[in-house]
C-alpha cells in the first residue's frame, strides 16, 4: 500500500467517525420530537407507551387533536399567545428603536448618565422583580388580562443597546445630507435610517417574539383564568399531573404547539440563525 | 425629546418602580392579605439561617455549573466537527435539527421528556435496560432530579452555543490554519494552537451568557420535577416564585430575589468585561 491510499483510508475513516457523531447527536435531537409526534397519532395510551416504539403507530388515528379541544381551549391559547407575543414585539421595536435614535443621534444634556443608567438595568431582569411587578399589575386591576403580560416587557434595555449599536454603524452623512436638505429629526428617523434597518429591526423582533412567546414564568404569576392563559401554561394545564386524562391527547396538544413552531423556524431559520449569531456577537 | 418618551415612561412603570419595590418590600413582612409590618433587616437576617435557601443554592448551582459545562464543551466539539468539510446540505439539516429544541417553548419540552424518562415506561429506561442496566428514577430521586433537569436544559439550550461557536469559528480567518498546515501541524495541534486561542474570547462570552441564563432556570424544574423531591431541583427563581406565590411570604420573597440580583449584576459586570475583549478581537 501506498502512502497515498492510507492517508486517503484515513481521512475517510475520519470524516466517518465526524459524521457519526454528528448524525448521533442529530437523531438524540430530534428523537424526542419523533415519538411525541408518534404518540399523538397512536390511539390508546397503550400504543403511545410501545416498547421499543415503533416509527409509526399501529392503527395511526387523528382523533386525538380534537381530544385537546374538548379538555382545553386550546384554540384561544394560541390566540392569547400570539396577541402577547405580536404586542410586545410590536411595542419593543417603537420604544427601543426611539430610544435607540436618542442615544445614537441626539445631543441633550444627561444623555450618556441616562444611557449608562438603560445599561444597568440590564441586570435586573424579570425574575427579580416579579413580585412588585405583580402588586404594580394588581394595582392597576390588569391581573388575569393580557395587559398584565404585554406591559412589563414593553421597555426593553436590550434591545435599545442592540439598536443603538446598529445606528451607530450607520454613517453621519447620511442624516447631514438630508438636514441640509431641511428633514427635521422626524424625517431623518423615518426617512433615512429606519429604511435602513430592516435586518436589525427583524433580528431584534425575532428575538423578542420567540422569547415572550416561550415564557413560562409571567403568565403563570399574572393570569388566573383558564380562558386568559398563553399556550406554554395552557400545556402544562393540559397535562395536568399526568395522572388525569389520556396521555395520547397530551402528546397531541404538544404536538400542535411544536409543529407550527417547527414549521415557522424552517421557513425562517436563515434569518434566526443569522440573528442569534449576532445577538452573541453584540452583546 | 419626544424619542426618549415612549421608553421613559415604561422604564419607569416597569423598571424603577418593581426595583424600589422590591427593596422596600424585603424590609417588610406581608401576606398580602393583613397590612404589612415593618421588620428592617430581619429577612436578611432570615436568609443567612436558611437552610433551605442554602439547598436550593446548591441545586441551582450544581445544575446551572453543569448545563455550562455541557453547553461550551460538547458544544465547542459539535460546532468543530460541523466546519469540517461535508456536503453543504448535510451541515444544513445537521444545523437545524440542533436548534430546533431551542425555538420550541421550555414547557413543551419538559412535557416531552416526562414521557421519555418516565419510571416504568419512559423510552431512556427501555433502552438503559435493554443494556442490562438497572431502571434509573429519572423524576423521582433526589440523585436523578437535577441531571434530568441538566440533560433537558442542555438538550435544548446547546443549538444556540453551536451557533455562537460556529459565528466564531468563521470569524478566525483562514490564512492562520494554512499557515499552520505549511509549518506541518496536524488537526490537533492546529486546532489546539491557533483555533482555541483565537477563539477563546467566544468560549468566554458563552460561559458568562450561559452561567446567566442556566441561574434563571425556572420552567424545566417546575414542569419536570416540581423542584423535587424535596429541594433536589429547585431553581432559586422557583424559590422566589414558591415563597412569594404559593407561601405568600412577599417580603421574604424579595430578600431571596435580590441574592439573585446580586449574582446576577456580578455575573453581567463579568460579562460586559469578556464582551468589551471580544469587541477588541474582531
Amino acid at each position: 500500500m501506498n502512502r497515498d491510499t492510507s492517508r486517503r483510508i484515513r481521512s475517510a475513516a475520519s470524516s466517518a467517525l465526524v459524521l457519526l457523531v454528528l448524525g448521533g447527536a442529530a437523531i438524540a435531537i430530534a428523537a424526542p420530537f419523533v415519538w411525541i409526534f408518534r404518540g399523538a397519532l397512536s390511539p390508546n395510551d397503550g400504543e403511545l407507551y410501545r416498547l421499543p416504539p415503533t416509527l409509526i403507530p399501529e392503527g395511526p388515528t387523528l382523533a386525538n387533536f380534537g381530544k385537546v379541544f374538548d379538555k382545553v381551549p386550546f384554540g384561544r391559547f394560541v390566540l392569547n399567545s400570539l396577541i402577547v407575543s405580536t404586542s410586545i414585539t410590536a411595542a419593543q421595536l417603537i420604544t427601543c428603536s426611539t430610544a435607540a435614535y436618542a442615544f445614537a443621534r441626539l445631543r441633550f444634556r444627561g444623555r450618556d448618565v441616562a444611557f449608562g443608567i438603560v445599561i444597568a438595568s440590564l441586570m435586573i431582569p424579570i425574575q427579580v422583580t416579579i413580585v412588585p411587578l405583580f402588586l404594580v399589575m394588581s394595582n392597576l386591576g390588569l391581573t388575569n388580562t393580557l395587559w398584565a403580560l404585554i406591559l412589563p416587557p414593553v421597555f426593553s434595555a436590550f434591545g435599545i443597546f442592540f439598536l443603538r449599536q446598529h445606528f451607530l454603524s450607520l454613517p453621519r452623512e447620511l442624516d447631514e445630507a438630508a438636514t441640509i436638505d431641511g428633514a427635521g429629526h422626524l424625517r431623518v428617523f423615518f426617512s433615512v435610517l429606519l429604511p435602513l434597518s430592516g435586518p436589525a429591526l427583524a433580528t431584534l423582533g425575532i428575538i423578542t417574539f420567540t422569547y415572550w412567546w416561550n415564557d413560562l414564568l409571567m403568565p403563570l404569576v399574572m393570569i388566573n383564568d383558564t380562558s386568559t392563559q398563553t399556550l406554554p401554561v395552557g400545556l402544562v394545564l393540559l397535562a395536568g399531573r399526568f395522572s388525569t386524562g389520556s396521555l395520547t391527547t397530551i402528546a397531541a396538544g404538544i404536538t400542535m404547539a411544536v409543529v407550527p413552531v417547527l414549521i415557522v423556524f424552517l421557513f425562517l431559520q436563515r434569518h434566526i440563525v443569522q440573528s442569534i449569531s449576532q445577538s452573541g456577537l453584540k452583546l | 425629546m419626544g424619542f426618549l418618551s415612549p421608553s421613559a415612561v415604561s422604564f419607569v412603570l416597569f423598571v424603577v418602580v418593581p426595583t424600589v419595590g422590591v427593596l422596600v418590600l424585603s424590609l417588610f413582612q406581608w401576606n398580602l392579605l393583613s397590612a404589612g409590618r415593618f421588620v428592617g433587616l430581619d429577612n436578611f437576617e432570615r436568609l443567612l439561617t436558611d437552610q433551605r435557601l442554602r439547598n436550593v443554592y446548591g441545586s441551582t448551582t450544581y445544575m446551572a455549573l453543569a448545563i455550562l459545562a455541557i453547553n461550551v464543551g460538547v458544544g465547542l466539539l459539535l460546532a468543530v466537527l460541523l466546519e469540517t468539510r461535508m456536503p453543504r446540505w448535510l451541515r444544513g439539516v445537521f444545523r437545524l435539527s440542533y436548534l430546533f429544541p431551542f425555538v420550541v417553548s421550555a414547557s413543551a419540552v419538559a412535557l416531552i421528556w416526562r414521557f421519555l424518562l418516565n419510571k416504568d415506561f419512559g423510552v431512556v429506561n427501555f433502552w438503559i435496560s435493554q443494556l442490562g442496566l438497572d431502571r434509573t428514577d429519572w423524576l423521582g430521586s433526589s440523585a436523578w432530579t437535577p441531571i434530568s433537569i441538566i440533560i433537558v436544559a442542555s438538550w435544548k439550550t446547546m443549538g444556540f452555543s453551536i451557533l455562537v461557536y460556529i459565528a466564531g469559528l468563521r470569524a478566525i480567518p483562514n490564512e492562520y490554519r494554512e499557515a499552520a498546515v505549511v509549518d506541518g501541524a496536524g488537526a490537533w495541534a492546529r486546532f489546539r494552537h491557533v483555533t482555541l486561542p483565537l477563539l477563546s474570547p467566544t468560549v468566554l462570552f458563552l460561559v458568562v451568557i450561559n452561567t446567566i441564563s442556566a441561574f434563571q432556570l425556572f420552567a424545566e424544574p417546575r414542569v419536570l420535577t416540581q423542584g423535587g423531591p424535596g429541594d433536589a431541583s429547585r431553581s432559586i427563581v422557583e424559590y422566589v416564585y414558591d415563597t412569594a406565590f404559593q407561601s405568600f411570604d412577599l417580603g421574604y420573597a424579595s430578600a431571596v430575589a435580590l441574592t439573585l440580583m446580586v449574582l446576577l449584576i456580578g455575573l453581567t459586570t463579568l460579562q460586559f468585561v469578556v464582551s468589551r475583549r471580544w469587541m477588541h478581537y474582531t
